[in-house]
């Protein structure tokens, strides 16, 4: 091997930590430790997979969606709005377990100027031994749940980077639900709670926070399986002059699924394009509509989609630069060392095989 | 480093930004299993394509907008790395040598191991050392990017056809300075066809003093100190001057040569005398117009005289300089451009004659901006004839396609400055001992005084030199009107 430097002789290379006293629970940055520790010296098969969390089977009976638009003008009152988004990716696989890294994007718009802050990346190295520990840690640290040290609460090994992602996530919306005031708040994915990733309690708490803030909470999905007599909601659009909202009625889901949202069609752009979108229940009609209007004349909507959203899910996004430099660090730092094992698919059937990181 | 592709002679070789590695640089790719190791040379550095990067750039512009501002709160630290691989760089290097059983061989037929090759810097002496770039009469031309000094051993320019090229300003005139003022240290005969007058004062430094070359250089200028016995001219010199400079037809030149033998055998041969022989031809009126307008050339050229003491300096110099070196300045600044063209045949017919005889040894002989001067015919002489004569010429020009082609074909050595002119590039990269690519990257930038020697002066291992400076008093800067 070519010797290599140790980057921490370029100062160039080694960046000023950010000043902000940020309270994030230091038990990630310590499990985050503790777990590639247990890999040291081990090796790794790189299998770079983005995650994301699957749809949940939402099987809502008699959906019917009303086909009269509620057209939504944009209202110029200055109005911030802040998105939270959260993802992660499988850097590879060990003997023993995976290596995973999950990272958090806020991004706040204020008179259509943007910042961000951005948590991670967290790196982890999950087994079967270590998993349930540093599930139940993390859900103990960040919302303060008793520790339950019971195997089945915790999540399969391959579910684990999802949930872990979705542990930050709630964390994320939890605070900015906290410190914001009188904003729009922007939420990936939908406004379900009682599944095994998003307790009824928890998001209950985050939408209470932020009516206590008077904020609300607006939920966008990039996809949803909710069917009107079998079509698509996002693919029944009236003709209508866009933005408008469409509501629906009959959503009914089964136990032990609580929606604690209401649930629209967003169509908020002349382009052909829609999202399911979820508003707090809890907040008045009249509240609903004005926040949408406000998000219509204070930010950006390209594609029906708000701008501080696909910000905040850039943002977050890991890119193979990122990946690259990961596995960098976890051989530099941790001395896993990076083994390309032959991908049993293009060896057994060539060019037949499926594409594969190997 | 790590070795990532290569390809006929060009090897890819990624690099990480604190392996500092430029364009001009040597490295020394070595296998240890196969006991051998390739020495190349960077002539380029890249971006390595590092996937992602794009993204990682466009993310930070929502609509195309400024950056958004924000912070990372990175606990890991994992932004480094970041940094670390999205600034690595692809350095592209061409193949100079194997090294094997530490001798040198210009092979690249091999392949080196990709995963156990190591890859280090060479330095230019370790370098040097191993392509024996040393020799008994060493010529310091400057110092490289290492801090270490490049030195040509003068025997590489013996026998040689040179050129020297680059951008106007940037250093020519001064390297082929040092070139002949250490040629004369060693003894060499040279004559320099000083087109600006700036070689005058290489015997002074640059406070006015005498230097060690100053008994030793011998500024010559025309119709000056300069002059021709015209019964000291040889037929065919004279002959030359006639046919070559001032384009007198065959047939004229035919009886011209009747009228010379005759004054020749009546021991008549003057000016006054060959003004009479021309007015009294018996021969066709226009060959007769023809011979004297060549004749009123030649006297009003002020070069030609009749007395002996005013023409014995150019002798005088060339035995000078044959017996303890020395160089003959021939001053050409004030001298217009039929005259110059005068003295450049004379001079070079003379050196032919010395030569022919053995009278001289042999000449380096520096030309500068050799196109406004040297006949069509004279570029095939340099190449196949001279050569033989015992001339070995440098060109020192900053238009490199007054050159011709045949010149750069054969030039064993080009000391090449900067040149950003695609066309230039091109002209200079047909040269038979460098590749094109080579000229064109590096040369493109280097900075002023900065030059890229190749050939033999370095075993065909281009090098990229800073001219060292020189006491001498040099004359060549550009005359500026808005000096302070």
């Amino acid at each position: 091997m070519i010797e290599q430097y140790t980057i921490t002789t370029t100062p160039k290379y080694n960046f000023p930590q950010p000043t902000t006293d940020t309270p994030l629970p230091t038990r990630f940055i310590e499990l985050s430790i503790n777990s590639l520790r247990q890999a040291h010296n081990t090796n790794l098969q790189p299998t770079p997979q983005t995650l994301t969390p699957e749809l949940h089977q939402e099987c809502p009976t008699q959906l019917q969606l009303k086909r009269t638009p509620l057209p939504r003008p944009p209202s110029h009152q200055p109005t911030p709005s802040a998105a939270v988004d959260t993802s992660t990716i499988k850097i590879g696989e060990t003997k023993t377990g995976i290596i995973i890294a999950i990272r958090g994007a806020t991004v706040q718009q204020k008179n259509r100027r943007y910042h961000y802050t951005r948590l991670g990346p967290f790196i982890f190295h999950i087994t079967e031994e270590n998993k349930n520990a540093v599930y139940s840690n993390l859900e103990r640290d960040c919302f303060h749940t008793p520790y339950t040290g019971s195997r089945q609460a915790t999540p399969p090994l391959m579910q684990m980077p999802t949930r872990l992602a979705s542990i930050l996530e709630r964390w994320m919306q939890n605070r900015l639900a906290r410190t914001t005031n009188n904003a729009v708040l922007l939420f990936d994915g939908s406004l379900i709670s009682g599944t095994m990733d998003t307790p009824v309690h928890r998001m209950r708490e985050i939408l209470t926070l932020a009516r206590r803030n008077n904020n609300t909470v607006l939920a966008f999905s990039k996809a949803t399986s909710l069917r009107a007599n079998g079509y698509l909601i996002t693919d029944l659009l009236p003709s209508g002059e866009a933005p408008y909202l469409l509501e629906t009625t009959g959503l009914r889901f089964k136990a032990p699924m609580v929606p604690l949202g209401d649930v629209y069609v967003a169509r908020l752009h002349k382009a052909n394009m829609a999202f399911r979108l979820d508003i707090d229940c809890e907040v008045p009609l009249q509240s609903r509509f004005e926040a949408v209007e406000k998000l219509l004349g204070n930010d950006v909507l390209q594609n029906s989609y708000p701008e501080t959203l696909r910000l905040a899910h850039i943002l977050c996004t890991f890119t193979a630069n990122e990946v690259l430099a990961m596995q960098h660090f976890i051989t530099r730092r941790h001395g896993i060392q990076i083994v390309n094992r032959p991908d049993m698919h293009r060896l057994l059937f060539g060019p037949f095989g499926r594409e594969g990181f190997a | 480093m790590k070795l990532y592709r290569k390809e006929g002679n060009i090897i890819q070789i990624l690099s990480f930004p604190n392996e500092c590695a430029e364009k001009g640089d040597y490295l020394m790719v070595e296998d240890t299993e196969a006991a051998k190791a390739l020495i190349v040379q960077v002539i380029d550095v890249q971006f390595a394509a590092v996937p992602g990067v794009l993204e990682e750039l466009l993310r930070t512009l929502p609509d195309g907008g400024e950056p958004i501002q924000g912070e990372d709160i990175d606990p890991l630290e994992i932004a480094p790395h970041i940094t670390y691989i999205q600034d690595a760089s692809l350095l592209v290097c061409k193949i100079r040598a194997t090294l094997e059983n530490n001798m040198l061989s210009p092979s690249s037929s091999w392949l080196p191991s990709r995963s156990q090759s190591l890859i280090r810097k060479l330095s230019v002496p370790a370098l040097m050392k191993l392509a024996n770039v040393d020799g008994k009469r060493p010529i310091i031309l400057g110092g490289t990017k290492d801090s270490s000094l490049l030195t040509i051993d003068a025997t590489a320019l013996d026998g040689t056809l040179n050129i020297i090229t680059g951008k106007k300003g940037c250093g020519k005139s001064h390297l082929s300075k040092l070139l002949m003022a250490s040629l004369v240290g060693y003894k060499a005969t040279v004559v320099v066809f000083d087109l600006n007058g700036e070689y005058g004062s290489i015997g002074m430094t640059n406070d006015g003093k005498r230097n060690i070359y100053y008994d030793r250089i011998y500024a010559l200028t025309p119709s000056q100190n300069f002059k021709v016995a015209i019964n000291q001219l040889h037929l065919n010199v004279v002959l030359g001057i006639l046919v070559n400079a001032l384009h007198l037809p065959g047939t004229s030149a035919r009886e011209f040569k009747r009228i010379w033998k005759q004054l020749k055998d009546q021991s008549k041969l003057t000016l006054a005398e060959l003004h009479e022989a021309i007015r009294n031809c018996n021969c066709n009126q226009h060959v007769r117009d023809a011979l004297a307008s060549r004749y009123f050339s030649l006297v009003n050229s002020g070069f030609f005289t009749d007395n002996l003491t005013e023409a014995a300096l150019l002798d005088d110099s060339l035995l000078k300089a044959k017996d303890s070196g020395g160089a003959i300045i021939i001053n050409l600044k004030n001298t217009g451009n039929i005259d110059r063209q005068i003295v450049v045949e004379y001079v070079l017919g003379k050196l032919v004659d010395s030569l022919q005889n053995w009278k001289l040894k042999a000449v380096f002989l520096f030309a500068e901006e050799a196109h406004l001067y040297l006949r069509e015919t004279y570029w095939d002489d340099i190449v196949t004839r001279m050569r033989h004569f015992g001339i070995f010429t440098t060109f020192i020009t900053n238009q490199p396609d007054t050159v011709q082609e045949t010149i750069y074909r054969q030039a064993d050595n080009i000391f090449l400055f900067n040149f950003t002119n695609e066309h230039d590039l091109d002209v200079v990269s047909r040269a038979a001992r460098v590749d094109a690519e080579t000229v064109r990257s590096i040369a493109r930038d280097l900075p002023p005084h900065n030059c890229l020697t190749l050939g033999r002066v370095v075993r065909d291992f281009p090098m990229v030199t800073r001219v060292r400076s020189l006491d001498l008093k040099t004359m060549g800067e550009t005359r500026l009107f808005f000096a302070s």
